[in-house]
């Protein structure tokens, strides 16, 4: 897995509770084309994990059930490796803080 | 955020699902439809509505596709085709003036080619609702002195052909008819209807939709009064209602007539071809036996025949067979008959109507306009070829393999056809729609236009192919083990000879096609000057046939005396009269009669002169002059002794210049034998179009003739009140159930007889200036690569002295003589191509010298002009290029 510059910055935002896709691309900024084949690679080294959020959520919000991803420990262990060498944008952990616990199954 | 954007961008998702494998698709397609609808939804409540979030959606459902392909190539073996595309789309995108000038040539090409292969497949090979449709003939009367084609039949010829000829497994005819039809709170209006006798609808093989045909005791005479009603009058005035047939409608004056049948949809047969607006006979009914009246009548008659050949017979035997019968009449009724034959004419080709003389010659140009935009995309993806070898070196360098390159070239223009090709039926589409809307009058049936499945396969096919040998070209070259040097230099050979070549021939293609549209327009300056005989301006005509109340000749005087009357007191009122057969009138109902001065042999060929009844003041509602005598005068009525006016061509073919006026003549027409005095000359009217001379005429005073049918007249001062409408109303105020069956102004009429022609001029047109374009974008391409081509010896020139003006003249040059040899190619195909025309034409000869020489000229011209930009570019070459 190429350590590039985006990819540390998906990695951070995961780490930062941002869980879904979109969220991702709203906090980091880059586009959709970049970001959904970085989180296949990752989920394909097993740096991070994906499931499908519970369908009682989706069903409340009147729309199909999202899938979440979370970074995996590996996947931290890489992080803390990108983080010394890129520098990311405190952005992105200011608003993670403000995120509310992901309701998940 | 507006729903119509999330609709799009799912949309977009649904279709890019289909690249990522089958097995992964419905997990992959439910993550990014959750991920929108979430999206969606959160602007929603935020009410956060803009065009940049719908962008900003949109964007992001689009960069699914890098996802997509992601999966794609972990989970299959095509992994690289998906990588050529994703190349491919950031090839193009990087160039989009080349990306959509290519997609537009392919677009025109494709798109024209297909509506007009698809206009000639409708006529030509749809499926008509009658049974063998290519062995049923159309039988019209021709006149062999006059050049007359395709006139209605006279019944006393149509009954001798149908009793003599052997061709023919069934004939039969038809014959027009009107009802009146009078529904409160409506305009009274009429229908039309045909009367048929009793093989016609064998002739044609079909059978009712619902229903039965007649049987054959109802062509007996004294038989009870039985209809069958077309699909569309059945649709729309009796609510398509199965339960109608059986049971009585009333018709014309409550007439009870027994419904048997409806006939199946799209019956349109273009009978009795007038100028009328129906094409399709709404009412039929059996024509019940034959008058001995009829069997007289040779000269002129409203009756078509139709009749299916014997399996085996081929037209031209029939034709033969006819014209063998034309013979034996001419040697019988020798009066009558001595210039008239049958002319047999394929129901196809009649259906095809005016396009019939025009369709070689569209077909000609579709394919040539196909060819061009095949050329031209070639032209286009060689120079581009040629500007990457910079490109494919590097890759090739990088360790790509000779297929691999070619396959990636081998994509683009792939992607590029079917974009192109996406487009280009679009396009089709979209023009047959059009032609369907603005159809010329007398084609049937182009409003339900399909487009033709093979000729779109047939042109996608051929400009697929030129982009395919034209893309792959220049990788296959530089794949060739020297073409490493382009590397350092960046030079190419071959490509430019073969675009050039393609250039001439697309200036020869577009010159013939300008041609053949500059000798169209020339004809149609040329016939718009003609002078009818008549001033045309603030002229209403309303054609009106006397309904069955006012039954005899006494009444119809009154009542029409009456209506005149009437629209002479309108204000702004300069003249107002009445004509039987009028000049470009909706309803053809000119008469013939015999002329014969007294005492002399038989004059001007056959003696028959064009018949025509006027009252009122006719001559002055048209301005037609007064030569010499007097007009007709209201003193000039039944009881008074006959007189007649004559055309100034009838003077001069029956008088040979002496002055008529005061001469007795003895005049014959429909049955009836009068002595006349002639009482003045008048000018010589057009009645057909203006392409047609105008014939030897008499006219009788309108009191004097017995006619049934009579037109109002009725000219205007230039800003007078009065309008068609307000005429109508002085119909129905005398009697208001009479029908009107036609109410325009004469500019209207003139104009309608044009339409064919203008139709013609404006689609040939269209496509001599879309191939003059191609071909134009084609100098421009060849000569801008070729300047590219050549920076170093443009520095060089410079460096050595050369003035802006060397340069330009240099670049102008090249140009020129591409120019030039594509003109001279272009006339040598032209001088045969334009004879195709010749029917066409007015006024101009096929080879006309000015015609050539002029659009010669413009192309040379604009040639020019298309060098001249690139020109521009050559000269801001400093010395310094050279070096580098």
């Amino acid at each position: 897995m190429k350590l590039t510059y985006p990819t540390t910055l998906v990695l951070h935002a995961l780490a930062q509770g941002f869980r879904h896709g979109f969220d991702i691309l709203d906090v980091t900024g880059l586009p959709s084309g970049t970001v959904y084949p970085i989180l296949r690679r990752l989920e394909q080294e097993g740096l991070v994990s994906a499931d499908w959020e519970d369908v009682a959520i989706a069903r409340d919000e009147q729309r199909p059930p999202r899938r979440y991803y979370d970074v995996t420990p590996a996947g931290r262990l890489l992080l803390k490796t990108a983080l010394a060498r890129y520098e990311v944008p405190r952005s992105i952990a200011a608003r993670g803080r403000r995120l509310r616990p992901a309701r998940s199954s | 955020m507006s729903p119509l954007a999330l609709r799009f961008a799912l949309w977009v998702i649904r279709t890019i699902a289909l690249v990522v494998p089958a097995a992964r698709r419905i997990a992959w397609r439910n993550e990014w439809e959750a991920e929108l609808n979430h999206h969606a939804a959160s602007l929603r409540r935020r009410r956060h509505r803009s065009w940049s979030t719908d962008m900003d959606l949109i964007s992001r459902a689009l960069g699914s596709f890098p996802d997509a392909a992601w999966i794609r190539r972990q989970f299959t073996l095509d992994a690289e085709f998906v990588h050529d595309v994703a190349y491919t789309t950031r090839a193009l995108a990087k160039s989009p003036a080349f990306t959509a000038i290519t997609l537009l040539v392919f677009a025109v090409g494709i798109g024209a080619a297909i509506a007009i292969v698809s206009v000639a497949d409708t006529l030509f090979m749809r499926p008509l609702p009658v049974t063998d449709p290519n062995r049923v003939m159309t039988i019209w009367q021709q006149n062999r002195a006059s050049g007359a084609e395709r006139l209605d039949v006279a019944p006393g010829n149509a009954l001798d052909w149908l009793s003599r000829t052997h061709s023919f497994q069934a004939l039969a005819i038809a014959e027009p008819f009107t009802f009146n039809l009078n529904v409160a709170g409506r305009d009274p209006d009429y229908l039309t209807s045909a009367r048929v006798s009793e093989q016609f609808f064998s002739v044609l093989g079909i059978s009712a939709l619902h229903g039965r045909l007649f049987a054959a005791e109802e062509y007996r005479r004294g038989a009870p009064r039985v209809v069958i009603l077309s699909h569309g009058l059945w649709s729309s005035r009796f609510g398509a209602d199965q339960a109608l047939i059986g049971t009585t409608v009333r018709l014309d004056a409550g007439d009870p007539y027994t419904v048997v049948g409806v006939m199946p949809t799209g019956l349109e047969l273009r009978l009795f071809d007038d100028r009328a607006r129906r094409a399709e006979i709404q009412i039929w009914m059996p024509k019940p036996g034959f008058d001995e009246v009829e069997s007289g009548l040779r000269v002129y008659g409203a009756w078509n025949v139709l009749g299916r050949l014997r399996p085996g017979v081929s037209v031209a035997e029939a034709q033969a067979d006819l014209d063998v019968i034309s013979g034996q009449l001419a040697r019988e009724y020798p009066k009558t008959n001595g210039s008239i034959a049958a002319q047999v004419i394929p129901l196809r080709t009649h259906l095809a109507g005016g396009l019939r003389d025009l369709l070689p010659f569209l077909l000609g140009a579709a394919a040539i306009l196909l060819i061009v935009s095949g050329a031209n995309v070639a032209s286009l993806l060689l120079a581009r070829g040629a500007t990457r070898h910079r490109e494919f070196a590097v890759r090739q360098a990088l360790g790509a393999s000779r297929l691999r390159l070619v396959r990636q070239m081998l994509v683009e223009s792939l992607s590029l056809a079917i974009a192109g090709g996406t487009l280009g039926l679009l396009l089709a589409r979209g023009l047959l729609d059009v032609l369907g809307r603005f159809r010329p009058l007398d084609i049937a049936l182009i409003d339900r236009m399909p487009m033709d499945a093979r000729s779109a396969v047939l042109a996608c096919g051929v400009t697929a192919i030129a982009a395919l040998l034209a893309g792959v070209m220049p990788a296959m070259q530089l794949s060739r083990p020297e073409a490493v040097t382009a590397l350092r230099e960046g030079r190419t050979g071959s490509p430019r000879a073969v675009g050039r070549v393609l250039v001439i021939l697309e200036i020869a293609a577009a010159l013939v096609l300008v041609v053949g549209a500059g000798l169209l327009v020339r004809s149609f300056m040329l016939i718009e000057r003609v002078d009818p005989g008549f001033k045309r301006d603030h002229v209403s005509v309303l054609q009106v046939f006397a309904s069955n109340r006012i039954d005899t000749p006494a009444k119809r005087i009154v009542f029409f005396e009456h209506v005149m009357e009437r629209m002479r007191t309108l204000p702004g009122v300069v003249a107002a009269g009445g004509v039987t057969a009028m000049p470009f009138g909706e309803a053809r109902v000119i008469a013939r009669g015999l002329l014969e001065i007294p005492g002399q042999p038989p004059q001007g060929g056959d003696g028959f002169v064009h018949t025509t009844a006027v009252s009122g003041d006719f001559f002055k509602a048209l301005d037609v002059p007064l030569v010499s005598g007097r007009l007709f005068e209201p003193s000039d009525s039944p009881a008074s002794r006959q007189v007649v006016l004559v055309s100034r061509r009838a003077a001069r073919q029956f008088w040979k210049g002496a002055d008529p006026v005061g001469s007795r003549v003895r005049f014959q027409f429909s049955g009836q034998a009068f002595d006349a005095e002639v009482v003045g000359v008048v000018g010589d009217l057009r009645h057909e179009a203006l392409d047609a001379p105008a014939a030897a005429e008499v006219f009788l005073p309108y009191a004097q003739s017995g006619f049934r049918a009579l037109t109002f007249v009725v000219r205007t001062a230039p800003d007078a009140p009065t309008d068609l409408r307000t005429l109508k109303e002085q119909i129905w105020a005398i009697d208001p159930v009479q029908t009107i069956f036609s109410a325009a102004t004469l500019e209207q009429l003139v104009a309608k007889t044009l339409s064919q022609r203008r139709f013609d001029l404006l689609v040939l047109t269209g496509f001599a200036l879309i191939t003059l374009l191609l071909a134009i974008a084609g100098v421009y391409g060849v000569i801008s690569f070729s300047i590219s081509q050549r920076v170093r010896e443009f520095g060089i020139r410079a460096a050595l002295g050369a003035t802006h003006g060397d340069i330009v003249r240099l670049v102008l040059a090249e140009g020129v003589k591409l120019a030039l040899y594509g003109i001279v190619l272009g006339i040598s195909l032209a001088l045969p191509a334009t004879r195709l025309l010749k029917t066409l034409l007015f006024g101009v000869s096929a080879t006309d010298p000015i015609t050539f020489l002029s659009v010669s000229a413009g192309v040379v011209v604009v040639g020019a002009v298309a060098c001249y930009i690139p020109a521009r570019r050559a000269i801001k070459i400093g010395p310094a290029e050279a070096l580098r």
